[in-house]
């Protein structure tokens, strides 16, 4: 450590900027995508057609039960290939990333609809709204701010899971560093800088759901 | 305006109502009396279908509501409900509450569907009220503007289940008031209550229920005055 290589590190600092881009780029696809299964599987779970609600909890079952290395490489070297012949890393990374985050975010949703006083929906049916216009306008809205907490707590973690894609060679940063690792046999320069790195992301995105949350999260 | 047969609900093996029939006519006022846990808020509540009903038969504005094909939602336009705890929006102002069913179920515009809650909101006295938040109101100006909500889709029939039973002592009779105005214009009105004075006041009709059965039913004064049933006697002996 006393001899610190910085520059081999900024040789490769370009690379790791490119993979920052990319992990941001996965993080912020991930939770998009994630939020609308999760708000369809999460509304599944609860409700009372039956096949609906097997599904939506197939779905979140297999997705909290096994580990999401496992099932980047099960999508990545299986599925995709068996659905459309080949597959692309980019592709299989915002699935994988996308179906465990929606599982996840299933979950949250369902228990902040459940967590909104029955009295809400009670009210809203009584003044002849249907289930869905009340769903939209008086539960949802609620249990959106009572989920900004853990939904931040997910897309951190997504954040960091997202490096879990370096195993299928996907060019974010935890692949640039491996790289870095392989070509120059260096260990600390490429790792500590990509930990610092994650570091410095997930304190940014705490500060976002923080800013959201005094914005949004008060009732 | 309401006809009830042979009315039976069960929730699991716990049935509550065991067969109430009743007749509710046009600018009724009918009180709904009984000791805790006799079935009075399952009652009202299957006059607007929030609880599925078992057996027999609700006729609510002559649609069978028991028939799962009419559109509930169009009965329901009719039938306002005030609840014990109020149920505001809280994520909405007083104004966006008493606005947003005549606005969506309605299809009333912006404009007008605001007018109309403004006036109400004079009618129940919070006019300055209206961009407040529930949580900033009292409880007692909180089931005000909960009628005012009720009363913008223009029901032909309120249904109060225990509208004081939440409120401090002190905000009673301003609830009470809003109630007594609304019955002496001609609202057909089904209250559950547990004040007598009220019931013996403002009632046309009171039904006593104990045990998922109306045991006893008649006018105010009779009832109150000179109770046929004992069980009637026991309990008003131990309310008034
Ligand atoms: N959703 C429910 N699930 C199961 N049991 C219920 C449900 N709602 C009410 N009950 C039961 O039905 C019975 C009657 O309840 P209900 O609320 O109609 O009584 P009530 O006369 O309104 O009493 P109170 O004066 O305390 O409000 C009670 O034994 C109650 O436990
Ligand atoms: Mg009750």
């Amino acid at each position: 450590m006393t001899d610190f290589q910085w520059d081999a590190l900024i040789k490769y600092l370009p690379y790791f900027f490119d993979g920052l881009v990319m992990t941001v780029e996965l993080t912020v696809i991930a939770v998009i995508l994630g939020t609308v299964l999760g708000l369809f599987a999460g509304m599944g779970r609860l409700t009372k057609i039956a096949p609906l609600r097997w599904l939506s909890n197939i779905y979140v079952g297999f997705f909290r039960g096994t580990p999401l290395f496992v099932q980047i490489l099960l999508i990545h070297f299986a599925v995709m290939p068996g659905i459309f012949g080949k597959s692309s890393a980019f592709v299989s990374g915002i699935v994988a990333l996308s179906l465990n985050a929606g599982a996840y975010i299933a979950e949250i949703f369902r228990a902040g609809i459940q967590s909104i006083d029955r009295g809400q929906m009670e009210a809203a049916r009584s003044l002849g709204l249907t289930q869905g216009q009340a769903m939209r306008t008086v539960i949802l809205p609620q249990a959106v701010r009572r989920m900004l907490p853990p939904l931040g707590n997910e897309a951190i973690m997504l954040l960091k899971d997202s490096s879990l894609l370096a195993a299928i060679s996907l060019q974010e940063m935890t692949f640039y560093a491996k790289l870095m690792q392989g070509k120059t046999y260096l260990a600390w320069e490429p790792y500590l800088t990509l930990a610092l790195m994650y570091l410095v992301l997930t304190m940014l995105l705490a500060q976002v759901v923080k800013f959201l949350e005094r914005k949004y999260g008060t009732l | 305006m309401i006809t009830v047969r042979n009315l039976h609900k069960s929730f699991g093996q716990n049935e509550v109502l065991k067969g109430v029939d009743c007749e509710i006519k046009e600018r009724e006022v009918v009180c709904v009396i009984g000791p805790s846990g006799s079935g009075k808020s399952t009652f009202l509540r299957c006059l607007n279908r929030l609880e599925d009903i078992t057996s027999g038969e609700v006729i609510v504005l002559e649609k069978n509501i028991t028939d799962p094909r009419i559109d509930i939602n169009a009965v329901r336009r009719e039938v306002g409900m005030v609840f014990q705890r109020f149920n505001l929006f809280p994520h909405k102002t007083v104004l966006e509450n008493i606005t947003l069913a005549p606005q969506m179920v309605r299809k009333e515009s912006k404009a007008k569907a605001r007018e109309t809650a403004l006036e109400l909101l004079g009618k129940v006295g919070l006019r300055d009220k209206a961009n407040a938040y529930p949580n900033q109101l009292s409880g007692g100006q909180q089931q005000r503007v909960a009628i005012a909500r009720a009363l913008a889709m223009n029901p032909k029939i309120m249904l109060f289940d225990e509208p004081t039973s939440a409120l401090d002592p002190e905000m009673v009779g301003e609830v009470l008031d809003v109630m007594k105005k609304l019955a002496q214009e001609g609202m057909t009105m089904v209250v559950v209550t547990h004040e007598m004075g009220f019931a013996r006041e403002v009632g046309d009709r009171v039904l006593f229920m104990d045990q998922g059965y109306i045991m006893e039913e008649g006018k105010p004064a009779d009832l109150f005055g000179n109770p046929q049933n004992e069980r009637t006697r026991n309990f008003l002996s131990k309310v008034l």
